[in-house]
């Protein structure tokens, strides 16, 4: 592999080479305080060395792995050079591929000699204040920083203040933005833009507003404190394109924002934004969709970004909140390519205003997984919805659906039904029961399974009780004709059947003992009480045979288990609420999912 | 085919087809079309991929619906029934061939737990 001789010079010298062969020489951390670290590398090209590249932080990883190793061999695919006030030139480096590892090459190639650059001082770098300040001018840079940048290169630390050259800036990447470098330019396209945000607290009041903007190598997060929002807020509009400068750049508080970058931005007094007429490369949003399908196997509460066709849309509810607010609420189902539909919700405005006529086209970008009905999704007031969007996804999917995909069911993600009511359902092998010791705590624990009646207990399942409408005590035989009810303190010339049923059920892994009352032992045998205690007195063969029919029956079993202490004997006992037939198909698919989750892991 | 009833025949999807081509194979989909002689007919998988089913002796009943067929593979890829049963869908559950699919696919994927095949031909 022969190194691009003549590299170093060229690139030292702001030639805009790319592809070039270099090795590296040495590549060292440079601790980045509360932000990223960097890393910073000495490459060379056999001829030259020079120490001014430094490692956009999206690569650190390469360098935290060790695949960019002292004397490994690279090609540098893609940078920008930012010009140093002294003249001197650093390389960012922003796509670096590995062509000889370092224990392939062995030692270094070549005598290269460091190229000579200038001398000059270290400037002590700026560090970024969200808040608005005073501007600023290069010369104050070294009374600024508040967290002095400590090198341990040795020689020659460099500043990031580049200088503009001439009087345009040059238009860099939002990848290469990094909270070193303030005189910058980029282009970029406004993705999303939140309503004004006022607060008051005992520091005072203030408003913000903020927005996401995307270009070609990535996006980045925007904030707009109190004097920035009435400059910039009216101004800026939604889809457009602008040149922006000079904002300050810190680390992203990742809890607000699915925006993929280390940093986030803030607007400043010295930051402009210029509406740009050359929007042709800018990319209308930044996206990385997931296929509807493969939702299932992403974690519950992670943000994504889908696209599919509308299927059907309901018609917009209004709900009131915990906190008696009143708020707008519709559903949609999506369908992709995977052939698999989710519902997602949409919210305020956005659910008042949107049209699914027409199966439209949706993407939706930063929406909340839920695991509400299975797999679900929802569209927060951080999320960009866009319909029939300029997108290549979308026109692939409006080709797709046109040929084949409406005539498709498609398979929802989303069980609106059977999933238990107000909550994802709970399910647990009866292995599960034992080994996860629920019911030993001081609550009762309630799980639901699937398992398989193996024996019933038909003697003793019947009692006597209280006539009474609401009460089902155990009534005395005084042996007279008559019963008395203690709890009502009255007797009657009759009772009325009740059952209390032990039953053993199983499934794969183990078997447990249950006790089911009235409703649940109704269903399981299919005869009601009062029908049973008739057929006990009177035909014990038909009594019999009822529970012939009901054993070997499998079930959906809602359970509550708790630790009962009896005579000094603590026992976990397990009671049935509620059995329901089994939902094979709602089954079968909680099992495909179970089991590529587990394939996945 | 005397002896297909008693050989594995691995349940597969229109996709799987050329992979079988000369072996048992067991089809399940939704009728299509049925050709007027009633000696041929088309399903489809719940891929929504079309096959086609060939007969020895023509149809002597109204076919529709989910049907499971069972029958070899030939060169071009067209199922030779030996027999097919239609799939009840009168108790109100349609049956679901996507989740079918579904299903077909971890089948295919995990062959190591679904060792339905046993000493079956190369």
């Amino acid at each position: 592999m022969k190194l691009t001789e003549g590299a170093i010079e060229a690139l030292a010298n702001g030639n805009p080479i790319n592809d070039v062969v270099l090795q590296l020489v040495n590549i060292r951390k440079i601790d980045g305080g509360s932000g990223p670290a960097r890393f910073r590398a000495m490459m060379s090209d056999g001829r030259h060395s020079m120490t001014s590249f430094m490692l956009c932080t999206q690569l650190n990883f390469m360098a935290e792995e060790n695949t960019l190793a002292p004397h490994c061999i690279c090609v540098i695919k893609r940078h920008v050079t930012n010009i140093l006030k002294d003249g001197r030139r650093v390389v960012i480096i922003l796509e670096i591929d590995v062509v000889k590892s370092a224990d392939q090459v062995g030692g270094k190639i070549g005598e290269p000699v460091p190229y000579t650059e200038g001398q000059k001082q270290s400037v002590q770098p700026l560090q970024s204040n969200p808040a608005p300040r005073a501007p600023l001018h290069p010369q104050n840079s070294n009374n600024e920083a508040n967290k002095p940048f400590h090198r341990d290169m040795g020689k020659k630390p460099f500043s990031n203040m580049p200088s503009t050259p001439g009087g345009g800036s040059k238009v860099v990447p939002i990848a290469s933005l990094n909270p070193y470098q303030s005189k910058w330019t980029i282009r970029a396209r406004i993705t999303n833009k939140s309503s004004i945000r006022t607060w008051s607290n005992s520091r005072g009041d203030g408003k913000l507003f903020s927005m996401e903007i995307v270009d070609e190598s990535g996006e980045i997060r925007v904030t707009g404190f109190n004097q920035e929002v009435d400059k910039f807020f009216e101004l800026i509009e939604v889809g457009k394109v602008y040149y922006l400068s000079k904002a300050s750049l810190k680390i992203a508080n990742k809890q607000y924002t699915s925006v993929k970058n280390d940093y986030e931005m803030t607007l400043n007094g010295e930051s402009t934004v210029i509406p740009c007429d050359d929007s042709g490369d800018v990319p209308m949003v930044q996206c990385d969709f997931i296929p509807i399908g493969d939702l299932e196997m992403r974690e519950k509460d992670s943000v994504v970004d889908v696209i599919g066709v509308c299927k059907n849309v309901e018609e917009v509810t209004r709900l009131t909140t915990k906190t008696n607010r009143e708020v707008s609420k519709r559903t949609l189902d999506l369908m992709d390519m995977s052939g698999k539909v989710v519902t997602v919700t949409l919210w305020g405005e956005e659910a008042e205003k949107f049209d699914g006529s027409g199966q439209p086209i949706v993407a939706i970008k930063g929406a909340k997984l839920s695991d509400f009905g299975g797999r679900s999704l929802s569209a927060s007031f951080s999320s960009t919805l866009m319909v029939n969007p300029d997108l290549p996804e979308a026109y692939k999917l409006r080709g797709w659906y046109d040929k084949e995909g409406h005539a498709m069911d498609g398979q929802s993600l989303t069980e609106l039904r059977g999933g238990g009511g107000g909550g994802s359902t709970n399910w647990k092998t009866l292995s599960d029961v034992k080994t996860e010791h629920l019911g030993h705590g001081e609550k009762a624990d309630y799980y639901t399974c699937i398992a398989t009646i193996v024996y019933l207990r038909k003697e003793n399942c019947l009692y006597q009780a209280c006539p009474s409408q609401d009460c089902n005590k155990k009534v005395v035989d005084q042996q007279n004709g008559m019963f008395r009810c203690e709890k009502c303190d009255k007797e009657f010339p009759n009772f009325k059947y009740r059952l209390i049923l032990s039953a053993n059920i199983a499934d794969h892994g183990d078997n447990q003992w249950v006790t089911c009352f009235q409703e649940s032992a109704e269903s399981i045998l299919g005869q009601n009480a009062a029908y049973l205690g008739q057929l006990k007195d009177s035909n014990e063969a038909a009594f019999d045979e009822v529970f012939q029919q009901a054993n070997f029956n499998t079930f959906i079993f809602r359970s509550r288990v708790k630790m009962e202490t009896y005579n000094d004997e603590s026992r976990i006992k397990a009671t049935v609420m509620e059995v329901k037939p089994v939902d094979h198909k709602e089954y079968s698919n909680r099992l495909i999912m179970n089991i590529r989750k587990l394939a996945n892991q | 085919m005397a002896n297909i009833i008693d050989v594995p025949k691995p349940r597969i999807n229109s996709s799987m087809l050329s992979q079988h081509i000369n072996r048992p194979v067991c089809f399940v989909g939704r009728v299509e079309k049925v050709h007027p002689t009633g000696k041929t007919f088309t399903v489809s998988d719940g891929e929504g991929k079309v096959a086609t089913v060939e007969l020895n002796d023509p149809l002597e009943e109204e076919l529709s619906g989910a049907v499971e067929v069972i029958g070899m593979v030939s060169n071009k890829g067209v199922i030779m029934a030996t027999t097919y049963n239609m799939l009840r869908e009168d108790k109100g559950i349609p049956f679901d061939v996507q989740l079918y699919n579904e299903a077909l696919k971890i089948i295919h994927d995990f062959p190591q737990h679904y060792p339905f095949e046993g000493a079956a031909s190369g």
